[in-house]
């Protein structure tokens, strides 16, 4: 089995750059929660996406909610503007989106970004602040529970820096 | 009340085990991520068990029954 951890560190090593954003987030902050799925926030420009596609080649990305379930790599041709990408590929599910519901686009976030370093790779993540924002924005019941334990987490943390 | 002891009381009402929360955060992100990891990956094992007994539903034997 692939883990989140590498699909992380295959993209951060092709010099994708992105920030870390939804459940994987939460748990990179600190959330007891299980996520199976890995989100990221990055600007969906034709040499970009032309990247990605260099970058998950071999891994099969399909669009995952497309019933045909059609390839990434042809689909849709290049030059095509695009917002979002939801992929399953053979390391499971990726969600990559421009902007961040309550929160902004690519820039916004990463002004506010944390990082740190995973196997000598620097990644970014989107602030603890943000996260909350987008499940609070999002308003699901399970992103505003999951929110409600992102506060949780702000709040020991300020206990901590206290 | 503080917004904070708000904010970790509405966790707990809301059936979050803190105490988790409190282990992860004595540890780095990248610890975490590798913690979760490994969480996912019983997560999948136990799903792909469940899975197979679908398939492969195992009679009683009369001795349990």
């Amino acid at each position: 089995m692939h883990t989140l951890n590498q699909f992380l560190l295959r993209l951060a090593d092709a010099g994708v750059d992105f920030v870390v954003i939804g459940g994987y987030a939460g748990v990179l902050h600190g959330s007891s929660l299980v996520t199976r799925n890995l989100e990221i926030c990055a600007v969906l420009t034709e040499a970009n996406v032309a990247q990605l596609r260099r970058v998950l080649a071999e891994l099969h990305p399909k669009h995952r909610l497309t019933p045909q379930a059609l390839s990434f790599l042809d689909t849709p041709p290049p030059g095509t503007p695009l917002d979002n990408l939801y992929l399953r590929t053979d390391w499971g599910t990726v969600d990559i989106l421009s902007r961040v519901l309550g929160v902004g686009d690519f820039e916004r976030l990463k002004r506010q970004a944390e990082s740190f370093v995973l196997e000598s790779k620097r990644i970014r993540l989107i602030a603890l602040d943000d996260l909350i924002r987008a499940k609070e924005a999002l308003g699901r019941e399970k992103d505003l529970l999951a929110a409600k334990e992102l506060r949780a987490i702000a709040a020991l943390r300020a206990k901590d820096d206290s | 009340m503080s917004s904070a002891t708000d904010a970790i009381t509405e966790a707990e009402r809301a059936g979050f085990d803190l105490s988790l929360v409190e282990h992860s955060l004595t540890l780095t992100p990248a610890e975490r991520a590798r913690e979760h990891d490994g969480a996912l990956a019983l997560v999948l094992e136990l799903e792909r068990i469940r899975d197979e007994r679908h398939a492969h539903p195992q009679s009683i034997s009369p001795a349990s029954r």
